[in-house]
């Protein structure tokens, strides 16, 4: 029997457990772990997109100091399949052998006693490389002379989908029929902390010690396992405070293999820490789509089929565990977002291209799939002359019909999208925007009005994973839960958190259950020697999976509690329940820490029929559905474009956000505020060129421009709350969704300033340069509106 | 590479140190003196993690030489023990959410602590501008800028 604990529990804005340490400046990341006798390792990469390998040429002075791919005995490549049929999988060596196939690729490795002294090693070293034809664009990509990537494989493609479903009755012809080819560039996902590793070889405990910036340590040790040669349990991966992720540390790095294979060679151990260049011009590897899409709709605006070719740049190789497949297969499941949509076709294909292989960054595909299909609905409104907004409450799935199976067999779990998205619209004024733009002169600032709602699948788990048959399917979620003998309660969790708050809302959680002060629990997390088996930190998963399997194990504790507790107050355990903290009859009450000693310090007081298990457990979660939450949330904007310079100014913001039951709301207001603020990058300012060989053109924070205090604004925040029927406590993943509706309602928004001129841009981001083209376009093609 | 001999004043300690030409202040701090509260994001002077005080102004340590702060004071995050100006930021930082996953939290701090310090009665817009030269990834700014603001009231509420 629980009680309502009340104070510091599921619901509460509870300032962060995890704070201090870093506001001391005193967290421990990756970087900041010296060992004695450690090495710095620095990697000569390629500087060529696609070459063969003739030499690499290494001073005799160097040779027992730098490592080539013929060193690397006994070490397997990295291979990241999906079971999707038709599949072809890629080999990415850990330092290339004969053939280079992205700039950036790793060739060798110098070790030296400072990271400087491995630098000055690099510069020594030469790599004599013959350059191949180069593949830069995915559509080239595709041509029947293109070059190939890989040779083996007769042309250049990981991976062709298809998803149809119609209705019966063919669709012969519709009133508006509008079609666009759009395209994302590639991001660099950028967490302002790069990667890194630090590897040592334990003699005691015979086993390697991996320090390392990830989000998954427990996938990282069984790729690790399996490239290594080692068994699983001679290796312990340890994520320390890890300063921001978003995907970016979402993989097993050739560059954490070759660290722990060279902390094993060398026995003492050894350290690599990404710079800011190798993270931008070798892993710039997100968000690159390029669509062809088509809708119909009937007169009113009701969509009647939606169609659509779909491109994604995967790069040279597949990583482990996503593979280069997840992001295009995921755009086919994924495209008709939040409608009812009565006909779908769609056409994927992930393109291998001479670029640092692709990984999902926060939103996934969702992010490029939102800006899609909200782009084709604002140019539907325009066709039959309504409001943008209009047009989707039309088409939107409505609140009687949850749960709703949509076309691609998504099951909506709860959610009430169309009051969510008019609540955007009355929040941002729609009505005084559209006075003032008809009031605004020909000169001057343009203002524009754009919406965007979607929703997000987050914690789907087997059933998903199953059918992409990556390396990593998750299954049950596990938290292991304890009281020490002093009655504290530890918990530990294989997940990794990286800015989210998990210490804290997971204590939460833990206080909801057993009503302990959260200064009681501790959250461990992030080691594989201490936490039950997870997959890791993705997908919006946390909140749901580990914060249901945490409620789980709490439960199982509470119950023992009773029990013993029950025993000690001489009451029947029915009788028995757990409130703030304490083991309560309608009588009597004991403490927890009482009931503790009982259990480690007083045996001789437990009851005959005690469960052995004692006051730890634990505890695997699955939830009832396991295909996942539908978080869903609408963003409005409105955004003022300077004519002259080009420069997008947000004036307001809106976001409107239904993350079902929230866990700690002030926690939440900030995953949705900084999502959002990498949404405006990814829609204003972040790209990374590329030139006619592959070369990435932005290798500093100068040329690759993050969004800072001057472009974010000050984003309102409004929330619905409505209970997911399948989670814990009605919880709904989050983390991802501020950054998959903004590129959508920024672009609907310029669309909408640019549209007197009969213009509009169809590519992000959306820099000043293409937006004085774009006006440039409208110039030439004589009177606006033409 | 010769080395140079230093001596400077960081967190209010005399350190004396033999130090290469080309080492950063920022790798001197964290490599040769284990402070490793100042982070390093980019390590050419965009990003802002690295921010110290050099002499009561804020610096970038990682485009600052070591071998150049000879006599100067250095003050980095470790530095704010026991004080109780960086003490009323810290706590607005946690109540306002202004940070997540911390790794630009030493530098913001710094930079707050000039701004509140130096512009009693900046406005929103003025305390957007002063961030400029700090990236954060995380929280979209919201919190830093509400913790910033909140600082600046709390001590006018005082006055």
């Amino acid at each position: 029997m629980i009680a309502k604990n009340r104070g510091t529990g599921v619901g509460e804005s509870v300032p962060r457990k995890e704070d201090r340490r870093f506001l001391n400046g005193s967290g421990q990341f990756v970087g900041d772990i010296a060992l004695s006798h450690m090495e710095d390792v620095a990697f000569i990469r390629s500087p060529f997109a696609h070459g063969l390998i003739n030499n690499i040429e290494i001073p005799d002075s160097l040779r027992h100091s730098v490592y080539c791919a013929k060193d690397l005995i006994d070490t397997k490549s990295i291979r990241a399949v999906s079971n999707l049929k038709g599949f072809k999988p890629s080999d990415q060596p850990l330092l290339a052998l004969e053939k280079v196939r992205y700039v950036g690729e790793l060739i060798a490795a110098c070790l030296g006693a400072t990271r400087a002294e491995a630098e000055d090693k690099v510069d020594e070293i030469y790599a004599d490389i013959d350059p191949l034809p180069v593949i830069v664009d995915m559509l080239d990509a595709r041509k029947p002379d293109a070059p190939l990537i890989h040779e083996d494989w007769g042309d250049n493609i990981f991976l062709e989908t298809r998803m149809s479903a119609r209705q019966p009755e063919p669709l012969l012809s519709a009133p508006i029929k509008v079609n666009r080819k759009l395209r994302m560039s590639r991001q660099c996902m950028a967490p302002l902390e790069g990667r890194g590793v630090v590897a040592q070889w334990d003699n005691r405990l015979e086993q390697l010690t991996v320090y390392t910036s990830t989000q998954i340590p427990h996938i990282v040790r069984s790729g690790l396992s399996e490239c290594l040669g080692l068994d699983e349990s001679s290796i312990r991966v340890i994520s320390p405070d890890v300063g921001g992720g978003f995907g970016y540390k979402g993989l097993l790095l050739p560059e954490e293999v070759i660290v722990c294979w060279l902390a094993l060679k060398r026995g003492n151990p050894v350290r690599w820490l990404e710079d800011r260049r190798e993270a931008l011009t070798a892993a710039a590897n997100a968000r690159e789509h390029y669509y062809d899409i088509t809708l119909c709709a009937n007169q009113e605006g009701e969509v009647l089929s939606l169609d659509a070719q779909v491109h994604v740049d995967a790069g040279a190789y597949s990583a482990y565990p996503f593979t280069a497949c997840l992001e295009a297969a995921q755009v086919a499941s994924i495209l008709p977002g939040p409608y009812n949509i009565p006909n779908y076709n769609c056409k994927t294909w992930s393109v291998a291209t001479n670029k640092c292989g692709i990984l999902p960054y926060r939103g996934v595909a969702r992010t490029g799939v939102c800006y899609a299909l909200e782009s084709m609905l604002d140019l539907v409104a325009r066709s039959v002359g309504k409001e943008p907004f209009e047009i989707r409450l039309l088409n939107l799935v409505k609140p009687d019909q949850m749960p709703f199976n949509n076309i691609t067999n998504k099951h909506f779990d709860s959610g009430d999208y169309p009051a969510c998205l008019r609540k955007a619209v009355a929040a941002i004024d729609l009505d005084s925007v559209r006075k003032q733009q008809k009031d605004a002169g020909a000169t001057g600032p343009m203002i524009g009005v754009g919406v965007s709602i979607y929703n997000e699948q987050a914690a789907h788990g087997t059933t998903v994973y199953s059918g992409w048959g990556i390396p990593m399917i998750p299954g049950y979620e596990q938290a292991f839960a304890r009281f020490s003998p002093d009655g504290e309660l530890e918990i530990r969790v294989g997940i990794q958190c990286h800015g989210q708050g998990t210490e804290t809302s997971l204590a939460q959680i833990a206080h909801e259950v057993l009503g302990l002060d959260i200064a009681s629990i501790k959250i461990v997390h992030g080691d594989t020697a201490l936490s039950p088996y997870s997959t890791g930190t993705w997908g919006s998963r946390v909140i749901v999976m580990a914060g249901g399997a945490v409620a789980r194990a709490c439960e199982e504790l509470s119950s023992r509690l009773c029990k013993i507790g029950a025993h000690l107050m001489q009451s029947k355990v029915s009788d028995t329940y757990i409130e703030n903290g304490m083991v309560k009859t309608p009588a009597r009450q004991i403490s927890i820490q009482e009931v503790s000693q009982t259990w480690y310090r007083r045996p001789q007081d437990l009851p005959n029929d005690v469960d052995p298990g004692g006051l730890e457990v634990t505890a695997g979660y699955k939830m009832e559905r396991d295909d996942g939450t539908f978080s869903y949330a609408a963003h409005a904007v409105v955004v003022s474009i300077d004519p002259e310079l080009g420069n997008v100014d947000l004036m307001k913001y809106v976001i409107v956000e239904d993350g079902g039951k929230l866990i700690n709301p002030m926690i939440v207001d900030g995953q949705v505020c900084g999502g959002a603020a990498q949404g405006i990058g990814t829609a204003l300012y972040e790209e990374m060129p590329f030139d006619e060989n592959g070369q990435p053109m932005a290798s500093t924070l100068a040329e690759y421009i993050l969004p800072g205090a001057t472009e974010v604004p000050d984003i309102e925040v409004q929330h619905m709350e409505t209970p997911s029927p399948y989670s814990k406590f009605g919880q709904k993943g989050i983390g991802e969704g501020g950054a998959i509706g903004s590129v959508a309602a920024i672009a609907n928004a310029v669309n909408d300033a640019l549209s007197p001129l009969g213009v509009e841009i169809t590519e992000t981001p959306i820099t000043p340069r293409r937006i004085l083209e774009t006006i440039a376009m409208a110039k030439q093609d004589g009177t606006p509106g033409s | 590479m010769s080395n140079h001999n230093i001596s400077l004043d960081v967190n209010g300690c005399l350190v004396e140190a033999s130090v290469e030409p080309r080492q950063s202040l920022a790798d001197f701090l964290r490599e040769n003196l284990a402070l490793t509260g100042t982070h390093l994001g980019c390590e050419h002077g965009i990003c802002g993690a690295c921010t110290v005080f050099i002499n009561g102004v804020p610096a970038r340590s990682c485009i600052a030489r070591a071998v150049s702060c000879e006599g100067d004071e250095i003050k980095t995050i470790e530095g704010f023990v026991d004080d109780p100006w960086m003490e009323a930021i810290r706590e607005k930082f946690s109540s306002e959410h202004a940070l997540q996953c911390g790794f630009c939290t030493p530098g913001m701090l710094v930079t707050a602590y000039d701004i509140t310090k130096r512009i009693p009665d900046a406005d929103e817009a003025r305390i957007r501008v002063e961030l400029a030269g700090n990236l954060c990834r995380c929280t979209g700014y919201k919190g830093i800028v509400n913790a910033i603001k909140g600082v600046l009231k709390d001590q006018k509420d005082v006055s």
